[in-house]
């Protein structure tokens, strides 16, 4: 039953994400569409988190870096080398890629907090050299751009000055990210990341290469937080080093924390309830990461599996199961785990 | 409220009603409702727009490394708007003040500009103090095809990264350049060292200013930038070489404080002549640096002292901001006014006003109107330019004002020097058109 449930939820979820520049201006909030597409960019730097500490057993405090690098990438590709939208997308993506492929020879090799410590002490050197690098990053002020259109051909041209085109671009390129991770996620690498996740020693004993395994995962997740860089630099026309810190990084470990790790989509749901809840508070309270911190401490106390993990509980209840009894045939919401 | 008791006619009368809700019904009213929902907050809108209130946004520091001078911007805004009411408001139409906290940092900054225009439809915006803040906010409002003032000094704003949209009321790092350099070559020292924070404003700072010390024969040193988290300044101190004669400080807030009381305890001002601009004193007291200021000469753009512009319309812009006429202190605090530039988040909503009323301004597709009537307009001494008269000058969208070169004596800003604004516009030729881009 939770499976069929499940796959109703993601068509309706799918069917709100697709109707969301439509509706939104009917009810006087177009405005809400760039937030909708702010957190479909930063669900996915808290995806790459997720994808390290929900199904490898890594928690990584520098996924930032992966972050600007993607930033960085899009920015300077399409300021120096005129290389249009898609161009700067996938520079965005190979920068941050072969960051990843750099810092996670050597991160990989450890695990629990001494992972944690040198991904954040990456991010760290990364950043100051960013910071000190002003006639290429911008240092402290960045670079601000133009975005180039996204189609322009056959007298029809796309650019990103339109939020519906805008909202549309993210939407496909995140949904995209998304059905990718899906795929990698049910396939044989999957399963070995869970084994690696569950117990190393085991997986190692029973022919998996652990640490190809966590390398394989680092870069993955270093990819997808290049993705959300590089989208992100489009759509605020602007690149900047203090992205790269590692208060970043905390935020998204928060979202991904937030909506559930080890679920496909909770960070998806653990980034919109954060991002929603800050644009409804900031407005009236200037120091609204009190109210941030406050939320996220409930959370975790109240329902330390996520977002997502109250919604399988729920679908537990419904269907009479014990909410810790797995579901053979869950759906994307919570599986695979 | 009233409460129906079980049993009594319009309790039953309730009770068959709800007996008598289908499917088809409900979805009937909810869609009416929603359309009638939708067509109020149109037409709403739509009143907002053509004869309702006027809302223009403000881009304020209000908290992070600018918070300091974000106070008074925010304060001298609420200020204008109250006596712009006051005075029957903006073409008869009141004037509502949307502020937005940029954070001090340039990535929310955008952020928070997308929101006063996309989701508090403001038509105009006051904006930004901060260098990087504003230059990151010119591509967004031009854009959003959105009138857009900045207050921060970096040149770059009415220069090569400024627009149609973008104006300026106070000085720039070229206005300042012009206005104090060529004096403070003359009575200084004819051998420079800058030193700054290592970000736009400072930079800026360093270009202009190396430009017209060599222009006048002059020798200026490599600069000294210093990270702006940065809290020991010693190590930077050290590298100003032995020869400097001008040693150029460019700094604000916490660094400021840094800088005057860690040269003053290397005796850097024994022996060289220590110069600055406004910002770096801004929202601080010299009495609060225990002398570490005494002797420094600052270019200001409002003088900090009533009596070096002592008129009706300066003391009464003091009394509508409660600060006092000698300190520049708020009245009931400690908080000392950043002077030399919160004066423009009074007087842009001013100019606004005069370009507002002159060009006929009714809604939003009217604002090439609006940037006409801005470029050139010339604002009068009185009680909406305060400061004094001046022009935003039609090619550079730029403010040509009167600065003023103090020297911190006994712990008050005594004027040496009025350059007026005549011969600040010929020190700084126009370098861009901007007028002549496209809307």
């Amino acid at each position: 039953m939770s499976a069929a449930v499940n796959r109703a939820a993601l068509l309706v979820l799918a069917a709100a994400l697709l109707a969301v520049p439509q509706f939104l201006p009917l009810l006087n909030a177009g405005f809400w569409t760039n937030v909708v597409t702010e957190i479909l960019i930063w669900s996915l730097l808290a995806t790459s988190v997720n994808l390290l500490f929900g199904y490898v057993g890594l928690l990584s405090f520098g996924q930032a870096l992966y972050f600007g690098f993607g930033m960085y990438g899009a920015a300077l590709a399409v300021t120096h080398w005129n290389a249009g939208f898609w161009g700067g997308t996938l520079a965005g993506i190979v920068a941050a890629t072969l960051m990843a492929v750099v810092a996670g020879v050597l991160a990989v090799r450890l695990t629990w907090h001494y992972f944690a410590i040198i991904t954040v002490v990456f991010s760290l050197i990364f950043y100051f050299a960013a910071m000190s690098a002003k006639p290429i990053t911008g240092g402290d002020d960045g670079l601000s751009f133009s975005a180039p259109p996204v189609f322009d051909a056959f007298g029809l041209k796309l650019t990103l000055a339109d939020t519906v085109t805008q909202y549309y671009v993210v939407l496909g390129l995140t949904a995209l990210c998304y059905g990718l991770l899906w795929l990698i996620l049910r396939s044989p690498l999957g399963l070995r990341f869970e084994a690696v996740r569950e117990n190393d020693r085991r997986a190692r004993l029973i022919g998996i290469n652990v640490y190809l395994c966590r390398l394989t995962a680092f870069i993955l997740a270093g990819a997808v937080a290049g993705l959300a860089g590089a989208l992100f630099a489009f759509f605020g026309r602007y690149a900047s080093a203090s992205y790269m810190f590692y208060h970043v990084s905390g935020e998204a470990t928060v979202w991904a924390i937030v909506g559930g790790v080890g679920t496909l989509l909770g960070p998806l749901f653990g980034t919109a309830l954060l991002i929603v809840f800050r644009e409804l508070v900031s407005t009236v309270w200037e120091n609204y990461l009190f109210a941030v911190g406050a939320l996220t401490v409930l959370v975790v106390m109240f329902a330390p599996r996520g977002l997502a993990g109250l919604w399988s509980d729920g679908l537990a209840k419904l269907s009479g199961r014990s909410a810790s009894q797995p579901d053979p045939q869950a759906g994307a919401a919570e599986a695979p785990r | 409220m009233t409460i129906d008791k079980p049993g009594t006619k319009n309790a039953k009368s309730r009770n068959t009603k709800s007996r008598n809700l289908t499917r088809r019904s409900f979805l009937e009213t909810a869609l009416a409702g929603g359309a009638a929902y939708v067509s109020l907050a149109h037409d709403m809108s739509a009143f907002a727009q053509a004869g309702g209130s006027i809302v223009i946004g403000h881009h304020c520091e209000l908290t992070g490394g600018f918070s300091s001078w974000g106070y008074w911007h925010n304060k001298c805004a609420l200020a204008a708007v109250k006596a712009i009411n006051d005075q029957g408001g903006i073409a008869g139409r009141r004037v509502e003040l949307v502020t937005e906290d940029t954070e001090s940092n340039p990535a929310t900054g955008t952020r928070k500009l997308r929101s006063l225009v996309q989701r508090n439809n403001a038509a105009f915006i006051v904006g930004s103090v901060h260098s990087g803040v504003m230059l990151a906010s010119i591509p967004v409002a031009t854009e959003l095809k959105t009138v857009y003032f900045s207050s921060g000094e970096a040149t770059e704003a009415t220069g090569e990264k400024g627009t149609r949209y973008s104006f300026r009321t106070g000085t720039d790092t070229y206005g300042l350049a012009a206005a104090g350099a060529p004096w403070a070559f003359q009575n200084l020292g004819k051998t420079w060292t800058i030193i700054s924070p290592d970000y736009a404003w400072g930079h800026s700072h360093y270009k202009e200013h190396k430009a017209i010390i060599e222009k006048l024969g002059g020798k200026v040193h490599d600069p000294i930038f210093v990270p702006l988290d940065a809290k020991d300044l010693v190590p930077y101190l050290t590298k100003i070489p032995q020869d400097t004669e001008v040693l150029f400080s460019v700094f604000f807030g916490a660094l400021s404080v840094a800088f005057y009381t860690q040269a003053k305890s290397m005796g850097l001002e024994k022996t060289m002549k220590m110069y600055s601009v406004a910002g770096t004193i801004e929202a601080i007291a010299p009495a609060d640096l225990k002398g570490a200021a005494e002797g420094v000469y600052i270019v200001e753009n409002f003088p900090r002292m009533l009596k070096y512009k002592d008129d009706a319309f300066h003391r009464d812009y003091l009394k509508a901001i409660a600060t006092d006429d000698v300190h520049g202190r708020e009245a009931g605090s400690d908080k000392v006014n950043a002077k030399s530039h919160s004066w423009q988040s009074w007087e842009n909503l001013f100019a606004l006003k005069a370009a507002i009323e002159k060009s006929g301004w009714k809604t939003k597709k009217d604002d090439q109107g609006v940037i006409e009537a801005l470029e050139g307009l010339e604002m009068a001494n009185s009680l909406g330019h305060a400061q004094g008269s001046k022009l935003l000058r039609k090619e550079d969208h730029s403010g040509i004002i009167d600065c003023y070169i103090s020297r911190v004596e006994n712990d008050e800003l005594h004027v040496k020097k009025t350059v007026s604004r005549t011969e600040m516009a010929q020190m700084m030729p126009v370098r861009f058109d901007l007028s002549k881009q496209p809307l």
